[in-house]
């Protein structure tokens, strides 16, 4: 598609051909565009003629947090000419070790002007427009239709859905990826868009047929609100722009006439990149994998052949997103007896009413490490629920799980988290085992966890 | 690279929180195991590990998805059967960002 000897003194393309003129695609780049774009322009399989794709592209980045502060910079770095940004919260000094378009000095301001004023001093060229408020069933449709491709950077499933619900509605490619503590997930969906129901034939997967069903929201990383590595959250929101200019440059985002699958069309194998990244082995490797997924579903709620999902529906509230994606959780209230508040146990311990005991801490060690109650014993939850589980299997004697401290059968036990779940949870678990025997021995939670303990008896307790 | 698994075993490898869950990266287990035995085999060793991770979990051998399927007592012919030297990952979905 090159016409003419481009050359920097402003004739590049001025001969132009006249058959793209339609779309853009024959317009001469501008000095400041040919000299900012030069050293992308110049790699094989881009060229002017996919500078000016990006350049006539509408991208929207949905968060702007760990994923698409990395992602935004490289799609405004790049040169897309409209880059939309969908954020309701504002910068927290929490987010500054990953989220890289930010800033300690903007420090409360909304996310998506800390982030577009950081685009606009890295490239001034795109127009970048600002969504200051949360993506919701009632206005995700109006936004992504302006959008020829959507960058999903949030942060919980019911948005995920949400978002991947509206591209197949819309026809709009989504590139998305996840991150959480030591992992990360990019897949490409949608691309090449084709309409909803069309089964017959080998299309691209919607993130419903990836994933049918949510992650119960009371699964093991809730309590320990799992942390995240900023290189590692980096790395797929790099990897994420990566793919949308391919997509964008080449323009497979543009729907065929015929939905047809051209040979070139015919190469994209939904492929999902995983990436684990170890702490605790520094001298292991850090491993990507690709791995080849399935196509469109014929089944599929979304995208599949009997489908149902419509724009009108989810802007009504239908399907609930919210619900879907909390399925009731088992509802750990023990019974009064059993607990305590973290006041009434202070209170207890200061005016010596506690008999001698053990306090159990189920936190992980990373938050147990920055302080505990005194003469805590720290037993993280998911070692117990291991421990438990090997005593059931195996058989085995059930206070090997206790701690040494904790083998007089009539020493009380009290058990503190997190939040107060998980030590819920873990009085239910030793109860299970035996080791109340049958009653004789009290064993208590304390409600509320190590955030009551902060919020009633220690303000100054370091409670991440 | 992960260790080869011993003969007789293929790999399992647990990603995200399927790893917090298990408390481990990878382990052998003995081959050969229908597809369809693959959950129950894993529920037995992690109590509830079927309700908290597996069924919403995708499931891959030698890096391509499969479909687990949903009854376990009937075997058909073609049915996939995990083989010695496989590996297989059990993949939740991430959704923080």
């Amino acid at each position: 598609m090159e016409e003419g000897s481009g050359n920097r003194n402003g004739t590049n393309g001025a001969t132009a051909a006249t058959g793209f003129a339609q779309n853009g695609l024959s317009r001469r780049l501008t000095d400041d565009e040919f000299e900012r774009y030069s050293r992308q322009m110049i790699v094989p399989g881009m060229g002017k003629e996919g500078q000016l794709r990006l350049i006539n592209s509408r991208v929207l980045i949905i968060g702007a947090g760990g994923l698409g502060c990395p992602a935004a910079q490289y799609i405004a770095g790049a040169g897309v000419g409209t880059i939309g940004i969908v954020d309701g919260d504002v910068v927290e000094v929490s987010n500054l070790h990953r989220q890289v378009g930010h800033a300690t000095s903007r420090i409360g301001m909304k996310k998506v002007d800390s982030l577009i004023q950081h685009l606009r001093g890295l490239n001034d060229l795109p127009a970048y427009i600002s969504h200051p408020f949360h993506l919701t069933p009632h206005n995700a449709a109006d936004i992504i239709s302006q959008y020829d491709l959507v960058m999903d950077c949030t942060d919980n499933p019911a948005t995920r859905y949400l978002i991947s619900d509206v591209c197949v509605l819309l026809c709009k490619p989504l590139v998305s990826a996840a991150s959480v503590q030591k992992s990360g997930q990019l897949i490409v969906l949608n691309c090449p868009p084709v309409p909803q129901g069309l089964v017959d034939g080998k299309y691209a997967p919607c993130y419903r047929c990836c994933f049918k069903k949510p992650p119960p929201p009371g699964s093991m990383v809730s309590c320990g609100e799992a942390g995240i590595m900023g290189p590692v959250v980096g790395m797929m929101g790099v990897a994420q722009a990566g793919e949308a200019i391919k997509i964008l440059a080449s323009a497979l985002h543009v729907q065929s006439e015929n939905n047809e699958s051209t040979p070139e069309r015919n190469l994209l194998q939904p492929t999902l990149l995983i990436y684990t990244y170890d702490l605790e082995s520094a001298v292991g490797p850090y491993s990507f994998r690709a791995l080849k997924m399935g196509g469109r579903r014929k089944n599929c709620f979304a995208c599949g052949e009997n489908s149902t999902l419509t724009l009108e529906g989810i802007r009504a509230g239908n399907p609930n997103y919210e619900q879907f994606c909390s399925v009731p959780t088992p509802n750990h209230s023990l019974p009064p007896e059993e607990r305590i508040t973290a006041a009434a146990y202070h209170a207890a311990k200061v005016r010596g009413e506690l008999p001698e005991h053990i306090l159990i801490d189920t936190r992980e060690k990373e938050h147990f490490s920055f302080g505990s109650i005194e003469g805590a014993v720290n037993v993280p939850f998911g070692k117990l629920l291991m421990k438990a589980a090997a005593i059931k299997r195996d058989g085995g004697s059930a206070s090997e799980i206790l701690p040494p401290e904790a083998c007089k059968p009539d020493t009380p036990i009290f058990v503190v988290c997190r939040r107060g779940l998980d030590s819920q949870e873990t009085v239910e678990k030793l109860k299970e085992l035996g080791l109340d025997y049958g009653g004789k021995r009290k064993i208590m939670d304390i409600k509320g966890g190590m955030k009551a303990w902060k919020e009633e008896v220690d303000p100054t307790f370091p409670y991440i | 690279m992960t260790p080869k698994p011993p003969k007789g075993h293929f790999n399992i490898l647990y990603f995200a929180s399927a790893g917090s869950y298990t408390s481990k990266n990878v382990e052998a287990l003995p081959a050969p195991l229908p597809l369809r035995k693959l959950f129950a085999t894993l529920e037995e060793r992690y109590k509830d590990i079927r309700a908290s991770v597996l069924d919403h979990s995708l499931v891959t051998i030698n890096l391509t998805y499969v479909d687990v399927p949903e009854d376990e007592a009937a075997g058909e012919a073609d049915e996939i059967v995990i083989q010695e030297g496989d590996e297989v990952a059990i993949i939740p979905p991430v959704s923080s960002g």
